[in-house]
């Protein structure tokens, strides 16, 4: 049993899609050989075909309890770790006329791939970012599916880890992810994910992509502390949501769901009667209690325009940085880190 | 199944699966059946698989040799693709093993018990080094060495052939009782088909019950 649980709220408002997270990720943890195509911190932009391509179409998690199929996803779906012309371009002496080009076969699909496509027709257009890392969920599918027990959910603080020393590399742990947020390492032969930054949790520190987050979009804490905002944007506001709660797995990262500008109408004129985000997509991704999320999040920030005050607001915009990671904020740098 | 002496093999002629040395070995051809589902430990497994067919090799030709110092396994068996490569993240290997009791009621069913262990010697066709496993119960296989067992593989026009062998004695948790003593051991064999995503306890196997196999004495134990 898990005693405590770790959770990550990020606010979809204000995530820019600038990518400090992606590569505050990458830096510390998937730059060893056999890790360079994989990113457990991704961002999308939506409505899009994500990362991997398609992965909302290929199934996993559980149905009435059940463990549903899903598919193995291929290395050319991520995307994989391109190989450019470096050594040309840097040591080849042809100056200027040297371009960097991806060498081999010309790839069809990467981890951006359709970075800012979106969704809508001009003037009403839409589109907002989406950052996904493993959701360390309540009822890990990834655990459920491996044979071998080779995935621990720590009691301590729900953490879910592939133990490397018994994973052999099956992959039933991909299938069944419905989040598709597990890597297969060929080098090492065996699957790898997001550890929640477990080291750093471990010191107080928060995980890298909240912590370098620019835009302040994500908040870190259990998930039953009732003084940090974790617990006050889940369970008392009801703001924040899992993605694609149908799968069943009970996702520990939560997202407050974007409010977009309203469209405009045929004349040009702002139409309020409608969101440019339709609701039924936001529905699609967060199932029906998005649209009372929306409600609140509209009625406090009316409250604000309208010059009241709104602790929910307060909360969303961040103003003391530190108080969004739920006591985990320690500065990494007061610490003389370890090779394990 | 007996597995003649050949006092003094060379191993490097014992691990080469097309040796001449292998065509004096007594052959069996066992077949092979999918292992059941009920079996999996892993729900997730049996539902992925329930409409899936479990086992696609249907027999193997098993043969065996020892030397007095190391006993080895000949497995060859008909597979139309090799699967040495994984070359995306949707492929498996081929492998093979061969199954011994590490204890004397050890349970081939449920790859042994707790405190019933079973030895498995383990090569797989995109590893260099075989491996030693041992279970206590389905799921529960460690690899307790990567130098005790030695293996090779060659496939060659739409078949495998496989050599696997490790030292008589010896010790350790993989340590087989009453091996080398003229008695009868069980044994029991596992293919996987990497190209039909066979990995883990999705295999064929042998059977629920252990196969027979005495060692021919050595020259020097029947003086």
């Amino acid at each position: 049993m898990t005693q405590r649980q770790l959770a990550m709220v990020l606010d979809l408002n204000k995530c820019i899609g600038c990518q400090t997270c992606t590569i505050a990720c990458k830096r510390l943890w998937t730059r060893d050989a056999g890790m360079e195509h994989m990113w457990f911190n991704t961002v999308n932009t939506q409505p899009g075909r994500g990362t991997p391509r398609d992965w909302e179409k290929m199934g996993g998690g559980f149905r009435a309890g059940m463990p549903q199929p899903g598919r193995l996803p291929r290395r050319g779906e991520f995307g994989d770790a391109w190989r450019y012309n470096h050594d040309d371009v840097f040591f080849g002496g042809q100056g200027a006329d040297a371009q960097l080009r991806i060498q081999g076969e010309a790839p069809d699909w990467g981890p951006n791939w359709d970075e800012d496509q979106g969704g809508g027709e001009y003037p009403n257009g839409y589109h907002f970012y989406l950052p996904r890392l493993c959701n360390h969920c309540t009822h890990p599918a990834c655990l459920a599916a491996c044979p071998r027990k080779a995935i621990v959910k720590r009691p301590k603080d729900g953490i879910v880890l592939v133990d490397e020393d018994r994973c052999r590399g099956f992959r039933f742990c991909m299938e069944a992810c419905p989040y598709k947020k597990i890597y297969f390492n060929q080098a090492r032969k065996l699957s790898q994910k997001c550890i929640f930054c477990f080291p750093r949790i471990e010191q107080g520190v928060a995980p890298a992509c909240a912590r370098q987050c620019p835009g302040r979009v994500r908040f870190v804490g259990y998930r039953d502390d009732r003084n940090a905002p974790i617990w006050k944007l889940v369970e008392q506001w009801k703001v924040a949501l899992p993605l694609h709660p149908e799968h069943g797995t009970e996702p520990n990262v939560f997202y407050v769901p974007p409010l977009a500008p309203y469209r405009f109408d045929a004349q040009g004129d702002v139409d309020e009667s409608r969101p440019r985000i339709p609701d039924e997509y936001l529905e699609s991704l967060f199932g029906p209690a998005v649209r009372d999320a929306l409600a609140t999040l509209k009625t406090e920030r009316a409250r604000v325009q309208g010059r009241g005050r709104s602790e929910l607001m307060d909360l969303l915009i961040g103003y003391r940085w530190k108080d969004m990671f739920g006591g985990f904020d320690r500065d990494p740098a007061t610490i003389e880190w370890r090779p394990a | 199944m007996q597995a003649h002496v050949i006092p003094g093999i060379d191993e490097a002629e014992l691990l080469d699966p097309l040796h001449a040395l292998w065509r004096r070995a007594d052959v069996s051809r066992i077949a092979l059946s999918g292992t059941p589902l009920g079996l999996q430990p892993s729900p997730y497994v049996q539902a992925a698989w329930r409409d899936r067919r479990v086992g696609a090799t249907g027999h193997v030709r098993v043969a065996a040799l020892h030397d007095g110092v190391r006993l080895a396994f000949r497995l060859e068996w008909e597979d139309a693709s090799r699967d040495a490569v994984l070359t995306d993240d949707d492929r498996f290997a081929d492998a093979a093993a061969v199954m011994l009791p590490a204890a004397a009621e050890a349970p081939i069913y449920t790859m042994g018990a707790p405190g019933l262990p079973v030895t498995a010697w383990y090569w797989r066709a995109d590893e260099q080094q075989a491996r030693e496993i041992v279970a206590e119960g389905v799921g529960s296989s460690r690899t307790v060495a990567r130098d005790t067992v030695r293996a090779a593989g060659v496939w060659q026009a739409g078949r495998w052939s496989v050599v696997i062998a490790r030292s008589l004695t010896a010790g350790g948790p993989g340590a087989v009782q009453g091996l080398g003593t003229g008695a009868a051991i069980g044994f029991g064999v596992a293919i996987w088909e990497g190209g039909s995503g066979e990995r883990a306890g999705l295999k064929s196997w042998s059977g629920p019950a252990w196969q027979s196999l005495t060692l021919e004495p050595t020259p020097t134990a029947r003086s």
